[in-house]
């Protein structure tokens, strides 16, 4: 097993970052060049990164959320400068050479990157729905719904039971539904004002740790010069949609990880 | 922790229901960071590969993070699964 130690790479930069050790981040940078890209860098050392070991590690928990949160770091700290074009977490060479060797194997590709996220940031929006909440909209708002409401209160016992058990299902019919209309009306008005946008998979509960389940994950491209115009776009949707028990979660600017692959344009 | 003090003072925020800037709890920020580092990003074969299978031990990982210490204890016990496929 080589003791040489291992090259970490987090992103690669339109500036050339000088050798330095980073604000508040225990790591030493530097860049592996190939005309002017630039493959911002740490050393890392085999016993935590090498396969083996990494493999073993990816199991410790607190190992990887120190690792994680450093990954993004220096990220952040690079984006002050210049373009990025962020890496996945774990991208790892044996040498600058092999690293030299696969920028200039993917130049055209990274060039191409680089031209669609200048002056662009990534931001992102989740959208959780308390169900019951939403529910209880649906009984007010909904025609047919209300209508089977009038005829419960002014029917027999034993026919209310059963217009209630239709009401039931006709709410939990609707039910994804409304949702759908709700999450598809949220993305399009992000989209039209972003430059791309890319719909992710929901996350269950037990990682959210929120009440609401998860109905929408996306990321958008935004010009940084346009990003006023979502103030005005997420009032909209809390003031439309808020009510019916849906929350917005909207953060940004992110380094643009989900708009780092051509083939992956969101529609 | 340092890293988390680090990003509280990032200009990243949550813009909550009053319009005014919010700064996220400690968890919804680390999920957010996670959720795209882990998982997105320019994906290229390194010369150290993390196979399908290490994959899923992260999302099993990201799982137990955040999940109640009872239950990450329960995981912990559990037996990691055999290789599986290679991605081609």
């Amino acid at each position: 097993m080589a003791d040489q130690e291992l090259v970490y790479l987090y992103c690669v930069s339109t500036r050339k970052p000088g050798r330095r050790q980073l604000n508040g981040i225990d790591i030493e940078i530097y860049s592996v060049s190939f005309q002017d890209m630039h493959a911002v860098v740490s050393k890392v050392s085999p016993e935590e990164f090498s396969e083996d070991n990494l493999k073993r590690k990816l199991g410790d928990m607190k190992w990887l959320e120190e690792k994680a949160l450093q990954h993004e770091k220096v990220i952040e700290e690079i984006m002050k400068q210049g373009t990025v074009i962020p890496f996945k977490f774990g991208t790892i060479f044996q040498s600058d050479q092999n690293l030299e060797n696969m920028l200039r194997d993917n130049e055209g590709n990274f060039r191409d990157i680089i031209t669609d996220l200048e002056g662009r940031d990534e931001w992102g929006i989740k959208v959780y729905c308390d169900i019951k909440k939403f529910k209880l909209a649906l009984e007010k708002e909904d025609e047919k719904i209300r209508e089977i409401e009038q005829e419960i209160t002014s029917t027999s016992k034993g026919k209310a039971y059963f217009l209630e058990k239709k009401k039931q299902e006709i709410l939990n019919k609707v039910l994804d539904e409304k949702i759908s209309e709700c999450t598809q009306d949220t993305f399009n008005r992000l989209r039209t004002s972003s430059a791309d946008a890319k719909i992710n998979k929901l996350l269950p509960q037990e990682v959210t740790q929120k009440e609401g389940k998860m109905v929408l994950n996306a990321a958008f491209l935004i010009e940084k010069n346009r990003i006023r115009e979502f103030d005005d776009i997420l009032k909209y949707l809390r003031g439309e949609h808020g009510r019916k028990g849906l929350e917005f979660d909207w953060t940004g600017p992110w380094p643009p990880y989900n708009f780092c692959s051509k083939e992956e344009k969101g529609s | 922790m340092a890293a988390v003090q680090f990003l509280f003072q990032r200009r990243k925020r949550k813009l909550n229901e009053m319009n005014e800037v919010a700064f996220k709890t400690k968890d919804v920020t680390l999920l957010e960071i996670l959720d795209r580092v882990l998982d997105k990003g320019v994906i290229i074969s390194g010369d150290v590969v993390i196979s399908v299978a290490d994959v899923d031990l992260i999302y099993l990982g990201l799982k137990v993070m955040l999940s109640s210490v009872e239950t990450m204890e329960r995981l912990r016990g559990a037996p990691i699964e055999g290789p599986m496929q290679e991605p081609t």
